[in-house]
């Protein structure tokens, strides 16, 4: 809220700091003043007055207040005598009915008659800009001028205009419209509460007034409202019809009850004064009941025990009174007291709100550091954390550089990847039609990464692990791994760098029975859409399937304009890190020296590597060390279909050197095996 | 021939070989002593004329003499060519100065490795890593931590939410709520992890960011304890001394509530634009933990205090690496993230 310093000023005799210093004051003890600036001859200040203190510090009378206890200075409020005129009694000119107390715990009014509308004096007009305010006539000025003054919402009507000289305060009814003073109509329902007169909505409440009653330079009397109604009935209202104004603003965050009437005095004073009118008899005033005193007791052992700092009793006790609770009772021998809460000072229910203000008039900066006296208890290991930061790294050594994207996906990119409805999560108020649903897969966005990045690089690694979502409800959302090799070379072998990974990641988790399976998806399976048929394989550990590798399909390439070949894996980190251990045993070395041969083998296209190496591996025992693959090779030399493999062959024995003819014999052995399909041939070398 | 002319020829030797100034007068030195001509050659030649006993023992001598004028060449050699600085002759030179050939790492995110920088600091004090989830409901968002409903506090967090009433954390508070039901005091935890509001993005605001919260309850936790724990935080993560002020704040879950700000690393408190001016950061919000949380995670609030806070992952990235735009980070742009 923007207060003004003059305005301020004029509570008090002395002199404030200047407005630079009275900044700093009320950032230290109160409230962040988000700027200073000049006007004319005033400062501004915008002061962020915390959403619990709006019940008394959205006014300058409140500031002016807040200030006196942090300067230790004298404030006066505005000191007024209203002249009621006797000749005039309000009841014969208004009558106000509140149906709904609940909504309405205080309405007060008051009439003014013979006034004269026209402009208000400068000095209003001065405030009210300052505050950020247009003026209008003097009444309404007034009433704004008031509102910024005590915190009171006003509201002036023309007596003349309201049918039936009655004041409802009422819910809408269905279908009721209103046109506010702006010109604009709202339609009305039954949650909406308003003033009405016998006709017609008039107002509605807290939030805005009707345009039918509207003050004009030819009004004569006046009805001056002002009310207390109920903080969450005024959100509601101001929801529904989505206007927020200065008075829903204020409203909403709750006034004491007392203000009304105070506020409703000082307005038809300032009335009588500048608008020269006639104050009728009486104060209309329908209230449900007063509210009653707040008393507190607090312990001020507590006090040092909760801000960790010693306060002189008789200074907690100063800085109390001065912010106008009153000490109800003091204990000589222990030292607890009986606090009374002011009335202005809704926020305040609990020993620990008392302790908030002692501590930030006495000033935090007061309090020392003092570290925690406590257990040595050591901090509890996160096991998923510590798996998180393992794979993260051991990713990194590979290459790959880690990316976090956007918890959301578009319905676009959720329909290209063939996700139903099923599979996803909307957002019910998403920022952009771009973050419309939960990402179900960090898949699309790694897509896009890849779409962004390829001007710049001609290959990209990287992953991403983070947390997918799905409307299932018993996982709904879960940790994945996602990593992505792109290349636009032309490269044959990104799908084994990319298996590589995958098997050098798991070996470092301490996962060893890790397999591949042929992946042969369901049509109707978003998966069938994204990985290319006959380049996928499950990931698979033991009988579990954990994630799969594969090549994206190129129609998905193309529709992300992605120009080059993308191959990636995708495991389910929750089962990963179910698996994953840190156990890991050293396998002794042999001391006895290791024999290597070769052998190449000719295949049919389609036979897998795997098939060969486990013939070898079971026919050599245990006197093989290692089988590696170092060649595949199809080419035009070649029989038509045939692929050729070449595999070292590592022999060793843990107990025994091997002489060349035992391994010379395993070697034939083997190779008659392989020779044993009809469709192998061997090439010995 | 005597053992004492041996023994002079040595030392003779052993001056020549010393004053040696490249690798040709050490040659002329090889050739005098060790040469087909040399001393040693006209020694043994001597020999034929002399008895048995005599015959091997001055062979032993010469022998000996042979090996220890091998040794001082060799090094006499090794030091020239040392002093050269060129190896053998130069052959063996290469350009320095010449780039060398990287291995292919990658790259953890920043936010990754402010994360873990974070954790680490406050593992050392005892604060345990908790986590919790994304999806979150009404209650542990706003009503376990006492934000109340069709209140205007509830405004300040601006939340998505979900078709089926739940919604996306706004904050990382709802773990405090979780972990105390589960936990009896004394603990201290922190909880690092994504949190979402709906709000327009600009340089400093995102939708989807990170933020890292901390709880310590005890039976005698005070806003002085608070203060020197973050304030040891600070100093740790930025590494160098830094001062902090608590100005007074609201939220609904901690009473007193405290906004905590960090003299500018930039300018050192003297003010700078990254400070405003002012020669303050705000670094976070926090606070003493509010009675009726410690009720609503089902604690009996009675002797129970403790203090809260909550801060941006994000803030604390850009203000270590000097990142003007708090995008980056979501942007996946590898020129952004291979930096790090």
């Amino acid at each position: 809220m923007k207060f003004s310093y003059n305005w301020l000023q004029s509570f008090f005799n002395k002199k404030l700091p200047v407005p630079e210093k009275l900044a700093e004051l009320i950032i230290g003890h109160a409230f962040e003043v988000e700027e200073i600036k000049k006007i004319g001859k005033d400062y501004v200040l915008d002061i962020g007055v915390l959403a619990n203190r709006g019940s008394d510090c959205f006014s300058h009378i409140g500031m002016a207040r807040e200030i006196a206890v942090i300067l230790n200075y004298k404030f006066q409020v505005p000191v007024f005598k209203l002249t009621e005129n006797k000749k005039i009694n309000v009841k014969s000119l208004i009558k106000v009915v509140v149906e709904n107390k609940g909504g309405c715990p205080r309405y007060t009014a008051r009439v003014i008659s013979d006034v004269k509308i026209g402009d208000s004096p400068k000095w209003i007009k001065e405030n009210l800009e300052a505050c950020g305010l247009r003026p209008i006539n003097n009444v309404v000025d007034i009433t704004n001028y008031v509102m910024l003054e005590t915190g009171q919402p006003l509201h002036a009507f023309d007596q003349e205009k309201i049918e039936g000289k009655k004041i409802i305060v009422r819910f809408a009814e269905a279908g009721e419209k209103i046109t506010t003073l702006d010109e604009e109509i709202y339609k009305l329902n039954e949650d909406v509460l308003i003033i009405a007169d016998i006709k017609k909505p008039i107002a509605v409440a807290g939030v805005k007034g009707g345009k039918s009653p509207e003050i004009d330079e030819k009004t004569k009397t006046i009805v001056l409202e002002s009310a207390n109604f109920n903080p969450q009935n005024v959100r509601k209202s101001s929801k529904i019809i989505n206007l927020k104004t200065d008075a829903s603003w204020r409203f909403e965050h709750g006034l004491d009850q007392n203000l009304a009437e105070f506020a409703i005095n000082r307005a038809a004073y300032l009335v009588q004064e500048i608008a020269k009118g006639k104050v009728a008899k009486g104060l209309i005033d329908v209230s449900a009941k007063k509210s009653l005193k707040k008393i507190i007791r607090l312990d001020l052992n507590y006090v040092d025990r909760l801000l960790g700092v010693k306060i002189p009793q008789k200074q907690a006790i100063d800085i109390l009174k001065r912010l106008e609770f009153k000490i109800k009772a003091v204990k000589k021998t222990v030292k607890i007291i009986d606090v009374e809460v002011p009335a202005f000072r809704l926020d305040v229910l609990l020993p620990e709100d008392l302790i908030e203000e002692i501590g930030r008039i006495y000033g935090y900066e007061n309090i020392p550091s003092v570290f925690p006296i406590a257990a040595l208890i050591p901090p509890k290991r996160n096991l998923d954390v510590f798996w998180e930061n393992l794979s993260k790294d051991i990713l990194k050594e590979t290459g790959f550089t880690e990316v976090s994207n956007y918890s959301f996906v578009s319905r676009k990119d959720a329909e290209t990847l063939k996700f139903k409805d099923k599979d996803l999560i909307e957002i019910e108020n998403p920022m952009s039609l771009e973050y419309q649903y939960l990402r179900p897969s960090l898949i699309p966005n790694l897509l896009k990464n890849i779409e962004s990045n390829q001007s710049n690089f001609s290959d990209i690694n990287i992953y991403e692990l983070g947390k997918v979502f799905k409307p299932d409800k018993k996982e709904k959302e879960k940790r994945m791994l996602s990593a992505v090799i792109f290349s636009q070379k032309e490269k044959n072998d990104l799908f084994y760098q990319m298996k590589g990974t995958a098997e050098v990641l798991l070996n470092k988790l301490g996962i060893s029975n890790i397999w591949n399976d042929g992946y042969q998806p369901t049509p109707e399976d978003s998966k069938s859409i994204i990985w290319q048929r006959g380049k996928t394989a499950e990931i698979k550990v033991g009988n579990e399937e954990i994630g799969f590798l594969g090549e994206i399909s190129d129609k998905v390439t193309e529709s992300f304009k992605i120009k080059g070949k993308v191959v990636l894996f995708d495991i389910d980190f929750e089962k990963l890190s179910k698996v994953a251990s840190e156990e890991h045993e050293y396998r002794p070395i042999s001391r006895f020296p290791a024999a290597i041969r070769d052998i190449a083998v000719l295949i049919p296209r389609e036979t897998r590597v795997v098939e060969v190496m486990n013939k070898i591996e079971t026919e050599g025992g245990e006197l093989i060390r290692d089988v590696d693959l170092f060649d595949i090779y199809e080419g035009e030399e070649l029989p038509e279909g045939k692929k050729n493999l070449a595999f070292h062959i590592i022999f060793q024995s843990d107990n025994k050197t091997l002489s060349s003819r035992e391994v010379d014999e395993l070697q034939e052995k083997i190779i008659k095996v392989l020779e044993k399909e009809p469709q192998w041939q061997v090439r010995k070398q | 021939m005597t053992e004492t002319n041996l023994e002079s020829l040595k030392i003779e030797a052993k001056k020549e070989i010393e004053n040696s100034f490249d690798l040709g007068q050490i040659g002329e030195v090889f050739r005098k002593y060790l040469g087909k001509q040399g001393e040693i050659a006209r020694i043994l030649r001597s020999l034929d004329s002399l008895p048995k006993e005599k015959r091997a023992e001055i062979g032993k001598q010469a022998n000996d003499f042979k090996n220890f004028i091998n040794l001082k060449i060799e090094e006499k050699i090794k030091e020239l060519k040392e002093k050269s600085g060129k190896g053998s002759g130069g052959k063996e030179w290469i350009d320095i100065t010449a780039p060398g050939k990287k291995p292919s790492v990658g790259h953890l995110h920043p936010l990754t490795l402010i994360r873990r920088k974070t954790e680490e600091i406050f593992q050392t004090m005892g604060f345990s890593t908790i986590e919790g989830p994304e999806i979150e409901s009404v209650w542990y968002n706003f009503d376990a931590l006492n934000i109340p409903k069709d209140h205007p506090a509830r405004d300040a967090w601006d939340t998505f939410y979900l078709k089926d009433g739940m919604l996306l954390r706004a904050h990382t508070s709802p773990v405090q709520i979780r972990f105390m039901e589960k936990n009896n005091p004394p603990f201290r935890i922190i909880v690092p992890g994504r949190i979402f509001r709906h709000e327009a993005t600009d340089p400093s605001h995102e939708f989807d960011f990170y933020q890292l919260e901390g709880l310590m309850v005890g039976e005698d936790i005070s806003a002085a304890n608070f203060k020197a724990v973050i304030q040891e935080f600070y100093r740790r993560f930025f590494g160098k001394p830094v001062k902090i002020r608590l100005i007074p704040s609201f939220f609904p879950f901690t009473e007193p509530s405290f906004q905590v700000d960090m003299s500018c690393v930039n300018c050192s408190g003297k003010g700078c634009p990254a400070c405003k001016r002012t020669g303050w950061l705000e670094m976070m919000g926090a606070g003493m933990v509010h009675p009726n949380v410690f009720k609503y995670a089902g604690l009996n609030p009675k002797g129970l205090t403790g203090f809260a806070f909550g801060m941006g992952l994000d803030r604390l990235a850009m203000m270590k690496y000097k990142i003007n735009n708090i995008r980056l980070f979501h942007s996946g742009d590898l020129r952004f993230l291979q930096q790090f």
